[in-house]
């Protein structure tokens, strides 16, 4: 069977079995390894992707059900020489990184998880982490620096507004 | 990874190519959260798979006056959505909104959690219970509504020939509650939930999710609660004394708790249900 | 500039910029189309004799390129003692071992043919407890046991005691024997913790010019390639061993396993081959933290002076010796730590069961240790009326004290500590409000680790572009140590700056010998021998420098990437000019040094069957965790956790602190989540992320720590490894805190919802260990 969908921006056709989970065809097909293939079972958030601007776990997610879809992985977060996503570029800037093999998935659920919450409380950040483990970090400074994040784009915003942009 | 085998897979365009797809031994993907596991645990994966996510009409939450109807493949966040605020319904936000993990809800599907028959602590399925819901089935005579309780404990049967297609609820309650009780604060599966609804007669659906293997409502303690003077418990801790009298289920032992545990906690369950009830229809 | 001026700073990581890009490539993602995939046939049984094995149809099968057996690597491996075939060989003594491997285009063909293998396995009644395996008619898991090879001397051992170690001093009997003792005892047992790093273990191995070269998400890589040697029977020089970044270790990784295989077949196939376990295979055949059981005794005074302690602890190795053969000697120097006492005896074994084999964790030994002797002080002080922080402010060790081998401690360190935690605690507040009518606890708890020094090597070299290059086995595990300690190391000696300082990928073809990166020892040991190598690097330079400026070396410093004169800022030359000298004139700028173990010494006759008998550095900790316990459903949520550490000096603070907080909340996994139980038929029940339960963000507090320098150390500038022991005494502090929550005695961990509230409903069992003699001497091999 051929599924079609959108890879980090460009047309991606795939001829091969159906069921396959999208993180065996972005790892093994695409070799973008970005996507961690940790737990294989929607609990570790290692493997998130966006799905139509939607963070969502790749290992539980059959490339049948992807026509037309257009999906973002780490790599095309922040392509060649792009920026870091303010996310990525504060997670360095706080030392938050250890081992590092759940970041890809962290970044990718808390990017999208900041531009749907803008006002998340601390509390609201832990409760949107509860499909991302971190095994090393104690996940603390994650938390510090997503809420740093978020109060960085609000002053942003408000700035912005004020200046009548 | 992808096997060379050439495996029947249907994106149905209507709810009838599904059910024919299912007569022939299709298999229904949902989701796909609970079915992409099987080879993780040394089970194949189906042969001939018939997906829903091409039937507009499945993902749609239809909310009148008196009724709602809610399309078997709404994913658990699209759920939470479009009911959180509506009251009455806070249970079903609550199991909603409190399954699994956010990445999961927002790909595992109403449909999914109640067909996956072995899934006992699976969370919708109590509160549906407690909220008074109906499903309907597709089949190849047509639709055909049944009580959820029928459904959960006949749907084996049931779904070797039909599609559940809606869930269908009245719009009679005043208040719902889903106490779900996981080992640590979120992410695992419950080992107890307690989902109550009140209805506008002080009526209360009270179903236990996960002790046993198959969701079921707690009669007696509904008869309990409507023997009560004005036909509720007068407080929280009446109401946890009563769960605590009438505890007639059969705990199941399992990896993560053994049965006792699973009995011991429910009159608190309760309790904190009763509580939640009094504090959202502001009897308290 | 000072040293240490030069040196401490909180150097953000260079590696964490791919790794949030998802650009670094670990081992596991270093799979390429033309690599052949390895699967094992793992055994289903736990215990068995292997009637019939032949491998060969699986050859037949499409895609396969090779299988082999154990007939194909013979060689035993080991740690004491050599116990361990790389692929079972006759016997089967656990569920999960591996017996045979294919190798074949792709992972699907490779287990498809799996099926193909003929193998006849006679099962035999499993031996699963440490209670059984003790039995004097137990059934022997290593019939063989008297012909495996003797690495280390000095354990005693027989049939299922892998090894057995002791340490005594004083007359123990005498001091339990006084009329003015009142005797506490205690009895404890826990479970065992799976490391769940992220990336499992996997290995590439490919077959180079004659030699083996394999890539691998390991902690030791010198391990692997004399294991590799070792069991394909080569000099150990044939192996190549590099290792790309490693997505966590925690001790998991710091013993061979899989490697091997992938080298016997690709000097099979001449193809590069990849293994890599499985999430399934990972956490059912996990060398965890060992499940333990230990009673402790002790004879305290009116006054609270412990006068004597004798203590037996039983360590389930599992299947093989493993790490646990060296960590019987741990116990000396943890559960005989942390407080002054009279006359000691304490003996450790290490036992066979047909279970998984476990290995090494994060402040191994150390952790459940602890657990026992800070509940086993609380319950002295109960019985004995002692306020338990006056009895710890009383007893802990201080300067001049003996240990259980008759080391003397140095310095005032724990004493202090607890008074600084007092200061914490007294800026911090308590949080007793947010019990919000549960049951609450405080408690504050100490322990004793170490760091783990024995020999490194490094080589720097000084480049003309004024960058350096050091070179190591050192293995970035996550920890930080290879990004951030080490370059400031190099850079404060030479007067760079870190980010000139190239830190070289572990390759035991290019570095020195090294025994891993584990035992908190990587900024100590190969910090020193770094500073030994840029202290060679320095007097060329100066030497070179001096020649240039016509002035005396001693009176030359380095600093900015100048080579000044002392007391003239600005002066001199700089560094790629000297270097460029120095290659025209002498030859390149290079330096090597080396460090080890001072191998402090021990009192004569206290240890026996000991690997280290005496701790170069001693690490304390001063930990204290608030707690509430719901008594309805058993639910214990940490309102707050303290910590005091001891960092001797903290290089890279910042750093610590990431360690601080990511190792306590592993001792929370361990303490309150993280359970591994084996069944009837001997596997690990807990095999994925739905049943092992680790902590998520939402279980989890923001640790405050205080880091308390100046405790004396060996290390470099005064440093001590930071990164091991915050996960100590986290299920001490824990299970203290719980204890007096709800005023039961807990003796077991981990503290789930159900065993808290079958401890409220006193439903739990409390261990009782018939296995474990009443007289102490009866429970040693004499």
């Amino acid at each position: 069977m051929t599924v079609t969908f959108r890879l980090n921006g460009e047309d991606y056709r795939f001829r091969d079995d159906p069921m396959t989970p999208l993180v065996d065809i972005l790892r093994q097909e695409r070799f973008l390894t970005g996507t961690k293939a940790v737990c294989r079972e929607g609990f570790c958030g290692a493997c998130t992707v966006h799905v139509d601007a939607e963070a969502v776990p790749s290992c539980l997610k059959p490339v049948g059900l992807l026509e037309g879809c257009e999906v973002v992985t780490i790599e095309g977060l922040s392509a060649g020489h792009q920026a870091l996503h303010p996310l990525q570029a504060a997670f360095e800037a706080a030392d938050a990184v250890q081992c590092g093999m759940c970041f890809p998935g962290m970044v990718m659920s808390l990017s999208a998880f900041m531009r749907d919450n803008p006002d998340a409380s601390r509390a609201d950040i832990k409760a949107a982490m509860v499909g991302n483990i971190c095994r090393c970090t104690g996940y603390e400074r994650i938390v510090d620096t997503v809420a740093d994040c978020l109060a960085q784009q609000l002053h942003t915003a408000k700035v912005a507004g004020g200046a009548g942009v | 990874m992808a096997q060379s085998m050439e495996r029947s897979f249907i994106a149905a365009g209507s709810i009838e190519e599904a059910v024919a797809s299912r007569m022939v031994g299709a298999v229904v993907l949902a989701g796909g959260t609970w079915l992409m596991r099987d080879p993780l645990r040394g089970v194949e994966l189906p042969e001939a798979v018939v997906t829903l996510h091409r039937i507009p009409f499945l993902s749609e939450v239809i909310i009148d006056a008196d009724h709602m109807v809610i399309g078997a493949g709404v994913t658990h966040e699209a759920l939470g959505k479009a009911l959180r605020g509506i009251a009455g319904f806070e249970a079903l936000v609550g199991a909603a909104e409190g399954a699994a993990n956010p990445g999961i809800r927002r790909v595992a599907t109403i449909g999914g959690n109640l067909c996956s028959i072995d899934f006992a602590e699976a969370d919708l399925a109590p509160a549906l219970l407690a909220c008074g819901a109906a499903v309907e089935l597709e089949t190849t005579s047509g639709a055909k509504r049944i009580d959820i309780a029928d459904f959960l404990n006949d749907r084996r049967a049931l779904l070797e020939q039909a599609i559940l297609t809606k869930i269908l609820l009245r719009r009679d309650l005043i208040a719902s509650a889903h106490i779900r009780l996981p080992l640590r604060k979120a992410g695992d599966y419950p080992v107890a939930i307690v989902s109550m609804a009140l209805d506008a007669d002080k009526c209360c659906r009270i179903a236990v999710g996960s002790v046993e293997p198959v969701a079921r409502r707690w009669t007696a303690l509904e008869q309990a609660f409507a023997g009560e003077p004005g036909g509720f418990p007068r407080d929280a801790e009446r109401a946890a004394a009563l769960a605590a009298e009438h505890n007639d289920f059969q705990g199941r032992d399992g990896t993560e708790a053994e049965g006792w545990y699973r009995l011991q906690v429910l009159p608190v369950l309760v309790k904190r249900g009763v509580a939640a009830l009094r504090a959202t229809e502001g009897l308290a | 500039m000072s040293e240490a001026s030069a040196t401490v700073m909180n150097l953000p990581r260079r590696d964490a910029q791919d790794k949030l890009r998802g650009r670094t490539k670990y081992t596991n993602d270093r799979a390429r189309p033309d690599m052949l995939h390895a699967v094992l046939l793992r055994s289903t049984v736990p215990a068995g004799r292997i009637v019939r094995l032949d491998a060969s149809p699986a050859l037949a099968c499409p895609g396969v390129r090779a299988v082999a057996t154990g007939a194909d690597a013979p060689g035993l491996y080991g740690i004491g003692i050599t116990d361990h075939p790389l692929l079972a060989i006759d016997t089967i003594r656990y569920h999960g071992e591996p017996i045979a491997v294919v190798a074949a285009e792709t992972e699907e063909q490779a287990r498809s043919a799996l099926a193909a293998i003929i193998l006849e396995i006679e099962p035999l009644a499993p031996v699963l407890t440490m209670a059984e395996a003790l039995e004097p008619s137990a059934r022997l898991i290593h019939e063989d046991w008297r012909g495996y090879e003797v690495i280390t001397e000095g354990g005693a051992r027989t049939g299922n005691i892998a090894w057995e170690a002791k340490s005594s001093r004083g007359d123990v009997d005498a001091a339990f024997a006084r009329p003015d003792v009142r005797i506490v005892e205690s009895s404890f047992s826990v479970g065992r913790q799976s490391h769940v790093p992220f990336e499992p273990r996997v290995a590439i191995g490919s077959w180079e010019d004659g030699r083996a070269h394999i890539q691998t998400s390991t902690q030791v890589p010198w391990t692997v390639r004399n294991v590799t040697g070792r069991v394909m029977q080569l000099p150990p020089g044939r192996v190549r061993v590099t290792v790309p970044p490693v997505g966590g270790g925690f001790g998991l990784k710091f013993d061979a396993s899989i490697e091997p295989i992938t080298a016997l077949l690709a000097r099979m196939t001449g193809r590069s081959v990849m293994l890599e376990n499985t999430r399934q295979e990972e956490m059912a055949t996990c060398l965890c933290r060992e499940n333990a059981e230990i009673r402790i005794r002790s004879a305290v005074t009116a006054e609270g002076e412990i006068v004597g302690r004798e203590a037996v602890v039983l360590m389930d190795c599992g299947a093989y010796g493993g790490e646990q053969v060296f960590l019987t000697t741990m116990t000396a120097h943890t559960l005989g730590g942390n407080y002054r006492v009279g006359a000691t005896r304490l003996v450790s074994r290490a036992v066979y069961t047909n279970t998984p084999p476990n290995g090494a964790f994060r402040a191994c030994n150390g952790v459940y240790n602890t657990f026992a002797l800070e509940r086993h002080t609380d319950e002295i002080c109960d019985f004995l009326g002692f306020d338990p922080m006056e009895f710890r402010k009383k007893n802990v060790l201080g300067d001049g004290d003996l240990g259980p081998t008759g080391q003397v401690f140095e310095d005032d360190v724990l004493g202090p500590m607890l008074d600084r935690m007092e200061t914490l605690r007294a800026k911090t507040g308590t949080l007793e409000a947010k019990a919000d009518g549960r049951l609450y606890g405080m408690a504050t708890t100490v322990g004793t680790w170490f760091v783990f020094t024995g020999p490194s090597a490094a080589t720097v070299n000084l480049n003309a572009d004024g960058s350096a290059t050091l070179v190591t086995s050192g293995v970035e595990i996550g920890s930080g140590t290879m990004m951030q300690s080490l370059p400031q190391i190099v850079a404060g000696q030479l007067g760079l700056s870190p980010d000139q300082v190239i830190v070289r990928e572990a390759d035991t073809d290019a570095a020195g010998l090294d025994v891993g990166v584990g035992g908190g020892r990587t900024t100590v040991s190969i910090g020193a021998a770094s500073i030994s190598a840029c202290a060679e690097v320095k007097e060329k330079l100066l030497r070179a420098a001096g020649e240039m400026l016509q002035t005396r070396p001693e009176d030359l410093v380095l600093q900015g990437g100048r080579v000044e004169i002392s007391g003239r800022p600005g002066s001199g030359t700089t560094i790629p000019a000297v270097v460029a000298h120095a290659q025209a004139s002498t030859g390149p700028i290079t330096g090597s040094g080396a460090f080890t173990a001072k191998n402090t010494p021990a009192m004569a006759g206290c240890a026996m069957g000991h690997f280290i008998d005496a701790l170069d550095i001693p690490v304390f900790v001063v930990h204290e965790a608030e707690v509430a316990v719901d008594p309805d459903t058993g639910h214990v949520e940490v309102l707050a956790y303290r910590v005091v550490q001891d960092v001797g000096r903290a290089l890279n603070p910042r750093a610590v602190m990431g360690q601080i907080q990511g190792g306590v909340v592993q001792g929370l996994g361990y303490a309150l989540h993280e359970e591994v139980t084996i069944t009837a038929d001997g596997r690990i029940a807990q095999d994925d992320f739905e049943t092992y339960r680790l902590p998520l963000a939402g279980d989890v507090v923001p640790v405050v720590a205080d880091l308390y320098e100046g405790a004396p150390s060996l290390g470099p500038l005064g440093a001590k490894g930071a990164g091991e022991v915050p996960i100590l005494a986290v299920g001490a502090a824990i299970a203290c805190a719980v204890s007096r929550a709800i005023g039961k005695p807990v003796r077991q961990l981990p503290l789930t919802p159900p065993r808290v509230l079958r401890l409220l409903h006193d439903r739990e069992p409390q261990p009782d260990f018939p296995h474990i003699a009443p007289g102490w001497a009866t429970n040693t091999l004499g």
